[in-house]
Order: C-alpha cells, then structure tokens, then sequence
C-alpha cells in the first residue's frame, strides 16, 4: 500500500468538512442531534432514575437479570447503563446510514477521476475511512459528554466516575463501529450509490445470519462463518460482564479484513 | 528531445468488445498532440489509460518514466476527463483548494493558486459557487481550471471545449497556446478546425486502431495548398490546373479545392499566381491554407 501521510491528512480533514461545512453535512448533524435529545431526555434520564429508585429496584433487577445485564446496575453512574444499551446498538446502525456514501457517488459521478490524479487509491480507501471514524467518533463522544451532563445534574458528585465510564464506553464504542463503516467502504467500491451500499448492508444483516444458519445445519458443523459479520461480538459485550480484550480484538480483524478487500477491489476498479 | 509518453502494443478489452487493439506510439516533448477519431474510436480509452483510471489488457504504458497512476506523477500529470464532475456539495475554490494542497501545496499557495487557475478560466466570481449553481460551460470550464493547479508537465483535455459558448471556446484555445511552450497538451475533440490551430501532431483512432501518426500531409515530392471559395465557379480547375506546377486539383468539397503541387516544378510561387488568378477573374477566395485540413488528412 501506497501512503503518504499528508495526503492522508488532507483527504481526512475533507471528509470531516463534509460533514461540519456542508448543508447536506449539518442538516444530518441536526438529525443526529434530535434523535439524541429525545434519547438522552425521554430514555436515559427516566430510566436511570427508574433504576436509582428504591422501589423499582427489585424490578429492574429481574428485567436487566433476565438480560444478563446485571453487572450494568453497579455501575456508579445509572444513565451510562441506558446510554451503554441505546448506544452499542444505535452507532452501528448509524454507521450504516452516515457513512454509506464514502465514495461511491464521487465514483459515479467521475469526481474520484480529478483525486486519483493526485492520490493514491489506498490514500483513499483509508483517508475516507479514517475520515469518516472521526466523524463517529465527534459524534459517539458528543453523545457521552451529553450522558455525562445528565448525570452531573442529577448529582455533581457524579462527575468523575461519569468521565471515566465516559471515556472507556467512547473508546469501545468506536471499536464496535469500526468494522460497520469499513463494511461500508468495502460496499463503496463495489456499488454506485449510497442507496444501493445501505440496501447491500441490509441484505447482508439480514441474510446472513439466515445463510450462515443454514450452511451449518446443511454440513452439520459450525464453520465460524458468523465471525465475518461485523458486531457479532456485541450481543456478548453487551452485559459489560467479565470484558475481556479479546472480544475487541474481533472488531479489529474484521476492520482489517474489510478494509484489505477494498483495497484490492479498488485497486483493480476501473474509475 | 525527451520522451514524455511511451505506449507499447496496448490492448483493452471490455469482455469480447476490443476497444484498443496493440496501439503503439510515442511522444516526445512539444507542440500540442491532437487524440482525433470518430465515435467509439477509443479515444477516451486511451485517455483513461493514460491517466490509470482502467488498466490495460496487455501492453505497456510509460509517462514520465512511470506507469499511468503512480504517485511520482500527482502534479506532473493533469486530465479533464470526459464527463468528469466536481462534487456538488461543495464550492468551487474549495475543490480545487482540496486538489492543490493534494498535489502538495501549502494552504497559502493553494488558495493562490486556486485564484489563478480561476482567473485564467474567468470563473473568479463563481468562485465560492457549487458546481450546481452553475451552468454546463462553466462547470466545464471548472474542471478545466482543475487541470492547470501547479505546473503539470502534461495535461490531457478530453472534449475541452465541448458544450462551450465560441467566447469561452477560443478562450481555452488562447490558454492552450499560451501555456504550449511550457506544458505538453493532449487534446481530444471533434473539432478538426480547433485541433489544426493548436496541434502539430496528430494520433488518428479508428476502431481501436491507430491509424495515422503524422504531422503534416505534405511528403517529399508534393506539397499541397487548400481553395476555399465564396462562390462557386465552374471553371476554375481548369484554369488552376493550367498553372505550372500544379499536378493536380481535387474538389474536396462544396467551394474547397485541394491543390497537389510537384515540389521539384514549384520554382515559381504558387500562392503569388493563384491570388493573381483569382484577380484576374474576380473571384472572391474565402481562405487560402498552407497544406491539406485536417479532415481532408484523415477522411
């Protein structure tokens, strides 16, 4: 792979002004910006008080018990516990939509013609990427700042079990996102618009589970193949009980892996 | 004279389809290179793989000392790509702000350099427009802007003065002859009259095929002078066949004679005797050309 760091750089810094400097940018910040308010408001400020008051204790305890989700009750801070469930499931999803045009639409509309006559196609594949993980990560970080002004409102003692929860959720929430935006750039190179890169991510979300469950019950065996979906990891991440390294290690392979395979689909792709 | 582009035995295939069939060719530092041929010719084939937008099915391409898209060419090679379009989203200066510190500029020199190319290009008050504010011939005359960023040593214009108004047109030919001495251009148009201004050599395509790699249509023996008329005269062959020197007159088309003179005969000046025979006669000559057109060179 051909990189040059300051290219990297710039192609960075312009994807991040896609998103601050251009209408289309700010008015899905607004979204974005919305349905928080109405998470952070409605959900995660309620139900941490639900799960702080006495007399739901006990019924919290059997819902998030059933869950396997108890280990979310210690936690010091109550409103990282809703923001923790909201959010390792809200941000993929996200990641899905907000980077599903990296560079398809440019492709389609001959503008990756002017770039590529001045960087390389792996400076795109990842200076797009990074790009757009700094984006989620502005945003992941927005949202856990937020949570951490909830809780301080609630109780200013708060403030620094807030900050560090707050920091270790960010850090592994941008883990899970990770390999979501890489399949996202992996979609990119092969499709022409970003309808059709979520509508591929749908299918692939939706089938294959379903194709994966049938290989191994057609061969009798487990083949793994469910270590190819991106937030596999996160169903056992979830409770937040007994994180271990490991289980961040896969989002990682999996980045790795998508962002190979776009290199070497990019690399052949006639622009 | 250095080489600047070297094409061996280049092939491109789309599945059965050839679109380039083992063209071979080189280019040395110079006058503009004129890319001519009819629709489906491969034209923008060669462009795009010149500029390793595709790769070549077999065959070797070398510009500058390195195969189309390696990084040693960012800044030494420019393209206006057919087609191509600058991004909606953002302003015009921003774009090309984006593509100079790319090619490696500071953001001070960017942005003057971005005002240069706009001025050159007389879109400085569409500046901080979006490409969609604008219409086609500005928008085209954007990504022409794009292609003179920094001191390319090669710009390839595919189809430059397609779609522009006759203004804007002679224009980017006047950019094109002013930066000729500096830059070596490759143009691509179906405007042969264009081409012949600006070009000395010419690539001719013809159904993946180069055909012609040639200068001029005059050879060792015979030199050749184009009539156009105002008028048509039913005559007048007759009578210019009569002068000496003269072995042969073609009407090429309506009011357009092609004059085939025998250098060894061509003591006395031609142009001098033709003029005066078109005095003597009172007739009204349109244009007088050195050579055969380019179109009665290549069709």
């Amino acid at each position: 792979m051909n990189i040059n760091l300051s290219r990297l750089s710039i192609i960075i810094r312009f994807e991040v002004e896609r998103l601050f400097k251009t209408k289309r940018g700010l008015l899905a910040l607004l979204a974005f910006a919305t349905i928080w308010f109405i998470i952070l408001y409605y959900f995660v400020g309620s139900a941490s008080a639900i799960v702080s008051s006495p007399s739901f204790e006990g019924m919290a305890q059997q819902l998030f018990g059933t869950l396997g989700l108890t280990a979310l009750l210690d936690w010091p801070v109550a409103e990282y516990a809703m923001y923790w469930l909201v959010a390792v499931y809200f941000f993929p999803s996200f990641a899905l939509l907000v980077c599903s045009d990296q560079f398809c639409s440019d492709k389609h509309r001959g503008t990756l013609r002017f770039i590529t006559l001045r960087a390389t196609r792996a400076e795109l594949i990842v200076g797009r990427y990074l790009g757009q993980l700094l984006i989620m990560a502005i945003l992941i970080l927005m949202t856990s700042i937020a949570t951490t002004v909830l809780a301080i409102m609630r109780d200013l003692t708060l403030l620094a079990p807030s900050l560090q929860i707050g920091a270790k959720l960010t850090l592994e929430l941008v883990i899970v996102a990770m390999p979501f935006i890489a399949l996202m750039t992996l979609l990119n190179t092969l499709v022409n618009s970003a309808r059709l890169a979520v509508v591929a991510a749908t299918l692939i979300f939706a089938l294959g589970p379903l194709s994966i469950a049938f290989i191994n019950y057609q061969f009798g065996q487990s083949f793994y193949l469910n270590m190819l979906l991106p937030g596999e990891q996160i169903s056992s991440i979830l409770s937040q009980n007994n994180m271990a390294t490991s289980q961040y290690i896969l989002p990682l392979v999996q980045t790795l892996f998508l962002l190979i395979a776009s290199h070497l689909m990019m690399k052949r792709a006639s622009l | 004279m250095s080489l600047i582009i070297e094409v061996q035995q280049v092939t491109k295939k789309y599945g059965d389809k050839t679109a380039l069939n083992k063209v071979e060719f080189s280019l040395e530092k110079g006058a503009p290179v004129a890319l001519v041929g009819p629709n489906g010719a491969g034209k923008t084939t060669l462009f795009s793989l010149l500029c390793g937008y595709i790769q070549p099915s077999s065959g070797k391409i070398n510009i500058l000392g390195h195969t189309p898209g390696h990084s040693a060419l960012f800044g030494r090679l420019a393209a206006l790509p057919q087609d191509a379009q600058l991004d909606p989203r953002f302003s015009i200066a921003m774009q090309l702000n984006f593509y100079a510190r790319l090619q490696g500029m500071s953001n001070k020199l960017a942005k003057r350099d971005t005002v240069r190319v706009l001025e050159m290009v007389a879109l400085t008050d569409a500046a901080n427009s979006r490409p969609s504010e604008l219409s086609h011939g500005m928008r085209k005359r954007a990504t022409i802007a794009q292609a003179l960023l920094g001191s390319p040593e090669i710009v390839m214009l595919d189809e430059a003065t397609a779609g522009l108004d006759p203004a804007n047109a002679k224009e980017i030919r006047a950019i094109v002859t002013e930066q000729s001495n500096d830059v070596n251009f490759i143009l691509s148009s179906h405007d042969l009259s264009e081409l012949e201004r600006l070009c000395d050599q010419v690539l001719y395509l013809e159904n993946g095929h180069l055909k012609q790699h040639q200068t001029s249509g005059d050879d060792e023996k015979t030199r050749f002078i184009t009539l156009r008329m105002k008028q048509e005269h039913p005559q007048i062959i007759a009578m210019i066949l009569k002068m000496p020197g003269v072995s042969q007159v073609n009407m090429t088309q309506d009011r357009e004679y092609l004059l085939t003179i025998m250098k060894e005969q061509d003591k006395a000046n031609i142009e001098m005797s033709l003029l005066s025979l078109l005095q003597k006669n009172n007739w009204s000559y349109a244009q007088l050309i050195n050579g055969k057109t380019l179109e009665n060179q290549l069709f």
